[in-house]
């Protein structure tokens, strides 16, 4: 095979070229664009919520219980007569919000964790990766659902106990690429010139990882979505009667006998996301390990 | 080979104390107060008093905590909070609910995954691929309430073929069988979705090892190449994957049971959360910890199985 | 080289005959080839050596007789691949299947990477019997055991069930050869079966691919890059450059009377005892990639005796006037020897 294997590609080489490949994979993964596009139009429709939302998410209206999707309301109405479709927008805001946060603070975190173990090495470096791969061992949800249930259910405590079953994979992803570019010889050189070792491990790891951590964020924020949804869903989420999709599953359910949309329309919503995301996670993945290439 | 069994078990001990202390400590920083909650809003003071003795919770900490790990490794796991009986008991009643549930999504999970992974690795590129890609990825995509929602609406409400209710029934193989089929689909196909995905990109990864040219240079048929030298190394990331997702699949178990409102581990762990039982709590965290434990060490005694290479000692 | 009749049935002397054989790979949206129309005929029981730096396309022309070039990004395209009276260059793939490891086996250069690690090396070398001869489980292992001695694995008998790891990149290759043998093959191709070990396992396997082809009679294609192995084992010698064969004759010939300046210079970068490796020549430059070659002859660039004929027009592989059977792709020593010489060999 040695004959196939310089085409004559020129050697680039850096964060130019893995944006470049990046936006050459996306073209070619046609699915992640539609990732991308779903995800970005869900996003969007969430922040115009207000603006956009037929109904008030919240305003009861006796007259009309458990209607069927009609004109004035597209997606029908639940058993309080609140209009399905604004309370599925209003969702996906604390959805995404929730999510984002969670994650986004868990990226901060973990990788500052995975940095500080990887850079100082030794007993504090084992001491630390052995508690993340306890927590790592956990069922995200019942880790979730025992952070919560101890905290008190609120959109601050669901953020606390999402992050914190998200920060060992981003700890994972940050240490391992720190004990390369610690031992390699122009840390001492930077040190030498005076440079301060957090400023050294940052200008060097991030790059490094930041591509990683994204892909793992965007698989992480699924689960998130996922995973917040799921507590709403037991109970264990936003309290009612804010909207929240997991929550408006749990009030359809208990009602699927008669309006089996009331739990269908929030559970599609969560898997429209859910999948855009990891369409995303996994087109991104594509770029940045060629192993696992699909295309 | 028991030697290391033993050896790993034996290492498992600080692992459980350690979670033990952790749970130990979380509950009893918790605000709240626990006899409160057994009680009501309404109880007398002296009863608060009453109860609070009979829970140990006006001992030092540390006498409760020495207590707590003696009983708990004499078996003594106390009694619920709620109910009155003991934990142990109320675990072991519906632990076999839980692991009937785990190993039948698994093992379906196994027997549409696996060939379906090999099949779309092997058309790679092709529209059976494409397929099962995007197949398997809207698969784990599911919230398992989600999809346990739509099979409960599609095939109890619509088609009357399952019970709506899977509860209890133990009596017969039979009625086992029907109470798990619904519940055990729902957490099977998404199983099925990442063992599918794991074993296609694990296939493609073998199919390009020099051992399959080998293999082809000895003019062996496709179907021996594919299934004896080329899937039997694909397997070896499949098991760490399956491994990975017990956890995951241990975690939805607790939302299939809440949808087909069946017994389990799950059922149990929420019930308790809601109605603040701390020792029922302590007892769940420490099984589902035991659990872990255990599918870890099976993951790594099915690598055995797989790869030679793979040495107890 | 010799002219042979082109009834498409190959004379009765060789083993195999291959007539312009062209391997082209997809590169960036194009056809590449990567072995160029290359002609070359095996004699029964005789040992070919095919010589050239990594990445000229030895190893993918042993693939290619094979027919193990990957489908998806390889295309085999010949006049005539003949043995024993087929053409396999037009053989269904279930027909190659029938040939490959029975009428002809291959050897690869990596024993580490070349046996299945989960499978014992009994049932490797057992396999291709069960397949091809049909044999039981037991005779197939009885039969197997019998070839595993003849490699001269140690206690054959009491290994027969242990894995690949357990043994030595030496000892795994004496499977490797052990499982090309087992059924007796006609072609045994050796892709640098010696180049992944050390030099004293090395020789050793050198010496056990001489005996057993004693003992068995068989032809063999040798690919390697080391032209000092070759002048101990081979009986003929091609050098490929860039995917074509540049020069072909008897070994000693060839050591003798190099002839195409790329043969030349790789006989000076040979390390030899009786001179200091300080002055150990290296030719200049590289060979092109695929996607690259130039018009007319492919080591122009790195030639020193280069005219302005040479990068624009390509030379035919045609054979000397004084020696008939060796043969050189080279305007400049074929116009030397014979200026009004015709090419008649395509």
């Amino acid at each position: 095979m040695s004959a196939v294997a310089d085409p004559g590609l020129p050697a680039k080489t850096g964060r130019a070229l893995l944006i470049a490949q990046a936006l050459k994979a996306f073209r070619a993964n046609k699915l992640s664009s539609v990732g991308v596009v779903i995800f970005l139009t869900v996003v969007v429709l969430a922040l115009l919520a207000p603006i956009i939302a037929p109904h008030d998410p919240l305003e009861q209206n006796i007259l009309h219980r458990m209607e069927d999707p009609s004109a004035e309301f597209w997606l029908g109405t639940d058993s309080y007569g609140r209009d399905i479709l604004s309370r599925l927008l209003y969702g996906a805001r604390i959805s995404l919000f929730i999510g984002v946060a969670a994650i986004g603070s868990a990226m901060l975190i973990g990788s500052t964790i995975g940095l500080y173990a990887g850079y100082r090495g030794g007993k504090v470096d084992a001491v630390i990766m052995q508690a993340m791969d306890v927590l790592l061992a956990f069922p995200a949800l019942i880790l979730g659902l025992v952070i919560v249930a101890m905290l008190g259910p609120s959109i601050q405590n669901l953020i606390i106990a999402i992050s914190l079953t998200a920060i060992p994979p981003f700890a994972r992803i940050a240490r391992a690429p720190t004990i390369v570019v610690k031992e390699r010889d122009f840390v001492e050189a930077c040190r030498a010139l005076g440079f301060n070792d957090t400023r050294i491990m940052l200008l060097h790891v991030l790059p490094n990882i930041l591509s990683e951590i994204l892909v793992m964020g965007s698989l992480w924020l699924a689960t998130a979505i996922r995973v917040e949804a799921s507590l709403s869903f037991i109970g264990l989420g936003v309290k009612p009667p804010t909207a929240t999709w997991g929550g408006m599953i749990r009030e359809g359910f208990e009602k699927i006998l008669d309006t089996p949309w009331l739990s269908v329309f929030p559970g599609l919503a969560i898997l429209l996301v859910v999948f855009s995301l990891n369409l995303i996670g996994d087109g991104l993945r594509d770029v940045i390990d060629p192993k696992t290439r699909t295309d | 080979m028991l030697a290391y069994v033993a050896r790993r078990l034996l290492l498992a001990v600080p692992t459980l104390l350690a979670v033990m202390t952790l749970v130990f400590v979380l509950v009893r920083i918790v605000p709240g107060d626990p006899a409160q909650t057994i009680l009501g809003d309404q109880a007398s003071q002296e009863a608060l008093m009453a109860m609070r003795e009979r829970l140990g919770l006006n001992r030092p900490l540390w006498e409760q905590y020495i207590d707590f790990l003696r009983d708990a490794l004499s078996g003594d796991w106390g009694n619920s909070m709620v109910t009155g009986h003991p934990i142990l008991q109320e675990i072991l009643n519906v632990l076999p609910y839980t692991i009937d549930l785990t190993v039948a999504s698994l093992i379906i999970g196994a027997l549409f995954g696996i060939p379906l992974g090999v099949w779309s690795a092997l058309h790679r590129n092709r529209l059976v691929d494409y397929v099962t890609r995007v197949g398997s990825l809207l698969g784990l995509s599911f919230p398992a309430f989600v999809s346990a929602i739509l099979l409960l609406l599609v095939f109890s409400i619509e088609l009357n073929w399952f019970p709506v209710i899977s509860a209890g029934d133990r009596s017969s193989v039979g009625e086992v069988l029907e109470n798990l089929a619904l519940p055990a689909i729902n957490l099977g196909l998404i199983m099925t979705a990442y063992i599918t995905r794991v074993t296609r990109s694990s296939m493609l990864n073998v199919l390009g090892e020099d051992y399959i040219r080998t293999a082809h240079a000895k003019g062996l048929p496709n179907r021996a190449v594919i299934w004896i030298h080329a899937l039997r190394n694909a397997l070896i990331p499949v098991v760490t994957v399956v491994g990975l997702y017990l956890g995951i699949l241990i975690g939805n178990s607790v939302l299939t049971e809440i949808v087909f409102n069946r017994p389990g581990l799950g059922k149990l762990i929420v019930g308790a959360l809601s109605q603040r039982d701390y020792t029922m709590l302590q007892g769940l965290m420490v099984i589902y910890t035991f659990i872990i434990i255990i599918v870890n060490l099976l993951t790594d005694l099915t690598y055995g199985l797989i790869d030679p290479r793979v040495k107890y000692s | 080289m010799a002219r042979r009749p082109a009834n498409g049935q190959a004379p009765a002397q060789f083993a195999l005959d291959v007539r312009g054989l062209t391997t082209s790979f997809y590169v960036g949206g194009k056809w590449f080839p990567a072995v160029r129309d290359v002609s070359f005929a095996l004699k029964r029981h005789e040992t070919l050596a095919l010589v050239g730096e990594s990445g000229c396309g030895k190893s993918m022309t042993a693939m290619s007789i094979m027919g193990l070039v990957p489908k998806d990004a390889g295309r085999v395209k010949a006049e005539a691949i003949l043995f024993e009276g087929q053409d396999l260059a037009r053989a269904s793939e279930a027909k190659m299947r029938e040939v490959r490891g029975d009428g002809i086996s291959m050897v690869f250069q990596e024993p580490m990477t070349s046996l299945n690690p989960v499978l014992t090396i009994g049932f490797q070398v057992s396999e291709a019997l069960r397949h091809h001869r049909g044999l039981s489980r037991r005779d197939a292992a009885a039969r197997a055991l019998h070839i595993l001695d003849q490699v001269k694995i140690p206690s054959a008998k009491s290994r027969f069930n242990d894995y690949p790891h357990q043994f030595s990149g030496g000892m795994r290759q004496r499977v490797m050869i052990a499982m090309a043998l087992a059924c007796q093959p006609k072609i045994l191709l050796a892709d640098e079966p010696t180049t992944a070990l050390d030099v004293t396992i090395q020789a050793q396997i050198l010496e056990l691919l001489r005996e057993l082809k004693r003992e068995t009679g068989m032809a063999m294609i040798f690919i390697t890059h080391n032209l000092g192995v070759v002048a101990e084992l081979a009986d003929r010698v091609a050098v490929m450059y860039a995917g074509q064969i540049v020069e072909i004759a008897e070994v000693a010939e060839l050591f003798a009377r190099p002839t195409h300046p790329y043969t030349e210079a790789l006989l000076r970068s040979i390390p030899r005892s009786d001179r200091d490796t300080a002055e150990l020549y290296t030719i200049p430059g590289q060979v092109p990639p695929i996607t690259r070659m130039p018009p007319g002859c492919k080591f122009a660039d790195r030639c020193a005796y280069r005219l302005d004929r040479c990068q624009a027009e390509e030379q035919q592989l045609a054979p000397l006037a004084k020696a008939p059977a060796h043969a050189v792709r080279c305007w400049r020593r074929t116009e030397e020897t014979q200026p009004e010489m015709v090419v008649v060999d395509a």
